[in-house]
């Protein structure tokens, strides 16, 4: 299992790293790491995807993780015995789904006492560069990519390239920063419109703003309203986090609209493109 | 029934044509087990957490619970019985590491059992462990009830002569059951702290009393004689105390969900050992330092208050019953969940009836079998019989013990294939050996009664195999 995730993190870096040695060839590369979407369902509270969501989300390689959270007094073992079977069928109903709209889903079902840990276990396993958290919406016409701070900005524009379809999806990109001297969201704007346009985004699809706020993840769940998916960086680790929950789990509490959250490399030993500071 | 399909067709069936049901087969993977169909099964327990299952489901009675009734039996060589439960626990614990890390399954003792020896061991001991951990939960609450009346008492609310432990008893354990059908969020994490907060008001008071009692403080005090009554109360006794002991075997009961089970498992089921044992040892020392034997003994259940009392005045004694109170319940809770997941064990197998493992989705909770667990509790609070209660328990558990290290003994003899601990017992003949001939020696110190009540479950249990699931076999299925 953790064989196929390294396989993948080892993938994603070694083209990383020809990238940070040669920029120029790498520039012409359309899709540096091709994005590997992990989609939770908990599929036995009824939870599923709207048909409009599995279209944008099938052109990324896509993991479709069945979950069902237990309380700690009920062994995963007693409830794989009754429940399994439903489990199985719930997800790979949402895998034909993706199988229809062009795609050839994963499927992983894990019954468990803990989310988190389960989530980014099998994120890590299957290689993934992005988490969904999922909130209904309908036909995706807009995605809104806020930009708050260094994230993994060539993950995200792989992610954001494979989705964004020319004919069907618009991409705002959105810096927000907390004022002059802070984040330099016009820069990151710009920067982040440059990856897109190299991955074949037209600038027609492509908005680009900036906002000055004290209180970006209120204005993005606000924002959300208007957007039919977000995409973001997982965001640094803050004493916030573990108090209330990452930021883009915040956002996706609050907001209408699905989060794709692209998750940080994380450093694994002997990958010099992953070593902090590198 | 859909249990029945894909069975490997020597397991038999029971009489309502259920047969044993192969979730997955027991490997030592370190975050995962993976179903026959695919499905991944999270394992999620740390070692904290399975040392925190096994200290929080014992301290709760060695200390909180029997310094009064032991040294009233034993005098200040109740000391000595709780060593000797220790090494019997510390004999077995071993055996039971090796084979829980073997077969990292939920069911803890009697999957092993029924797997090393056969379906009849196999359902004398699962439907005994049961009974045995009702028993052990009714004991848990009504000393919980004593801690509530001790605290009424402490804060002058006149109860009159009405006798309200047992109501508390009934109350608590009535609620406990509830809270574990309509799910409880975190229990695990706050058991940890739980855990941790008892441990640090025990060895501040230990320590304190300790350094008192070697004269550090003042005088020393003077001892009573170590042994007032003879050396065999201090096996009867020894007897007795050994439900403080329970615990550790309740790690093997969640060994599915534990992490890196060959790591984890046997550290967490000797550590916790070794801790509450120490705890328990410097207890008895303190106490009967403290005060002499038959003054510890007039005190009853809550003598460990009087004791604070006696050296740090009424702030000590408010400390002790919120930490009494703390630990019974966390004993009493943490024995209704493996009571639970004791029943699910068994009717996997098809030994009881497969609706006993049913649960239901919209709590996620195993009702069934917490009724299970929590009615027949509530009957035997109801009798308030605390020596019995915990004596019964004990001579279940320890039955159960002794047939973990036989098994030992046999699956070593003759190897099966499939057997592969990660752990493995040094020595295992004598360790088990010991082990398996010190679990019966206790049950002999037992009070007649308790002997008798437990030899009736057992033959019970045996009758009800002998009707129910006479063609179930399973030696070996895995």
């Amino acid at each position: 299992m953790s064989d196929n995730g390294d396989g993948g993190n080892d993938a994603g870096a070694d083209v990383k790293a020809d990238s940070e040695a040669d920029p120029d060839t790498a520039s012409k590369l359309a899709i540096r790491e091709p994005p590997v979407v992990l989609v939770p369902v908990q599929v036995l509270e009824g939870e599923t995807l709207s048909d409009a969501l599995v279209s944008f989300l099938a052109p990324a390689r896509v993991v479709v993780l069945g979950y069902h959270v237990l309380p700690e007094q009920t062994p995963t073992e007693q409830a794989s015995m009754q429940f399994e079977d439903r489990a199985k069928a719930a997800v790979d109903d949402i895998a034909a789904a993706f199988a229809d709209a062009g795609g050839a889903p994963e499927t992983r079902v894990v019954f468990t006492h803990d989310r988190d840990q389960t989530l980014e276990r099998v994120a890590a396993e299957v290689g993934s560069t992005a988490i969904l958290l999922p909130n209904p919406t309908g036909a995706v016409s807009t995605v809104l990519v806020p930009i708050r701070g260094a994230g993994d900005d060539d993950r995200l524009a792989d992610l954001v390239a494979t989705l964004a379809d020319e004919a069907h999806e618009r991409v705002t990109l959105w810096g927000l920063t907390n004022g002059p001297g802070g984040f330099d969201a016009e820069a990151a704007v710009v920067d982040a419109a440059d990856r897109l346009r190299e991955r074949g985004v037209t600038d027609a699809q492509l908005t680009t703003e900036t906002k000055t706020t004290e209180t970006p993840l209120r204005d993005i769940v606000e924002r959300s309203a208007d957007a039919d998916v977000v995409v973001m960086g997982e965001g640094d680790e803050s004493i916030l986090d573990v108090l209330f929950g990452d930021d883009a789990e915040r956002v996706a509490e609050g907001a209408v609209a699905p989060v794709l959250v692209v998750r940080n490399r994380k450093p694994e030993p002997g990958d010099p493109a992953v070593e902090p500071g590198g | 029934m859909t249990a029945a399909e894909g069975e490997p067709p020597d397991a038999g069936e029971n009489r309502a044509g259920e047969a044993p049901t192969t979730v997955s087969p027991p490997t030592a993977a370190e975050e995962t087990t993976t179903t026959d169909a695919g499905t991944e099964l999270e394992r999620t327990i740390g070692l904290s957490g399975g040392i925190s299952i096994g200290v929080g489901t014992m301290i709760g009675a060695g200390i909180f619970v029997f310094p009064g009734l032991a040294a009233g039996r034993a005098g200040p060589a109740a000391a000595g019985s709780f060593a000797i439960g220790a090494v019997i626990a510390l004999l077995v614990a071993l055996p039971t590491s090796e084979l829980a890390t073997a077969m990292p399954k939920s069911g803890g003792g009697y999957y092993f059992i029924s797997r090393g020896l056969g379906a009849l061991p196999g359902a004398i001991v699962g439907i005994s462990i049961w009974l045995g951990l009702v028993f052990a939960t009714a004991f848990y609450l009504v000393g919980f009830g004593s801690y509530v009346a001790a605290v009424l008492a402490e804060a002058g609310v006149a109860v009159g002569s009405i006798p309200v432990v047992i109501p508390l008893g009934l109350l608590t354990g009535a609620f406990l059951t509830a809270l574990n059908l309509f799910g409880t969020e975190r229990a695990a994490a706050v058991q940890s702290y739980v855990v941790g907060l008892l441990l640090t008001i025990l060895v501040f008071f230990l320590g304190f009393g300790g350094l008192d009692a070697l004269g550090v403080f003042g005088s020393a005090s003077t001892p009573e004689r170590f042994a007032p009554f003879g050396a065999m109360p201090v096996f009867t006794t020894a007897a007795l105390v050994f439900t403080s002991y329970l615990g550790f075997a309740q790690v093997a009961t969640v060994a599915g969900d534990i992490k890196d089970p060959g790591r984890n498992l046997p550290l967490a089921m000797v550590a916790s050992v070794v801790i509450v044992g120490i705890l328990y040892v410097t207890t008895i020392f303190v106490a009967t330092s403290a005060f002499g034997s038959a003054a510890l003994s007039s005190f009853g259940e809550t003598a460990i208050v009087e004791v604070a009392r006696n050296f740090v005045g009424t702030t000590g004694a408010i400390a002790i019953l919120i930490a009494g109170l703390l630990a019974t319940l966390s004993s009493a809770n943490a024995s209704i969940l493996s009571t639970s997941r004791a029943v699910f064990a068994v009717s996997k197998d098809a030994i009881l009836p497969a609706s006993a493992a049913r649960m239901n989705l919209t709590y996620g909770t195993p009702h069934v079998a917490l009724a299970m667990a929590g009615g027949p509790v509530l009957v035997l609070v109801a009798t308030g019989q605390v020596e019995v209660l915990a004596e019964v328990a004990s001579f279940l558990h320890l039955v159960m013990y002794g047939l973990m290290c036989v098994a030992l003994i046999a699956l070593r003899r003759n190897e099966p294939e499939w057997y592969d601990p990660a752990f493995r017992v040094p020595a295992h003949r004598v360790v088990a050996g010991v082990g398996a001939v010190a679990s019966a020696g206790l049950i002999l110190f037992m009070q007649p009664t308790s002997q008798i009540i437990g030899a009736v479950i057992m033959i019970a249990s045996a009758g009800w195999y002998n009707y129910y699931a006479s063609d179930v076999q399973l030696k070996g299925v895995l």
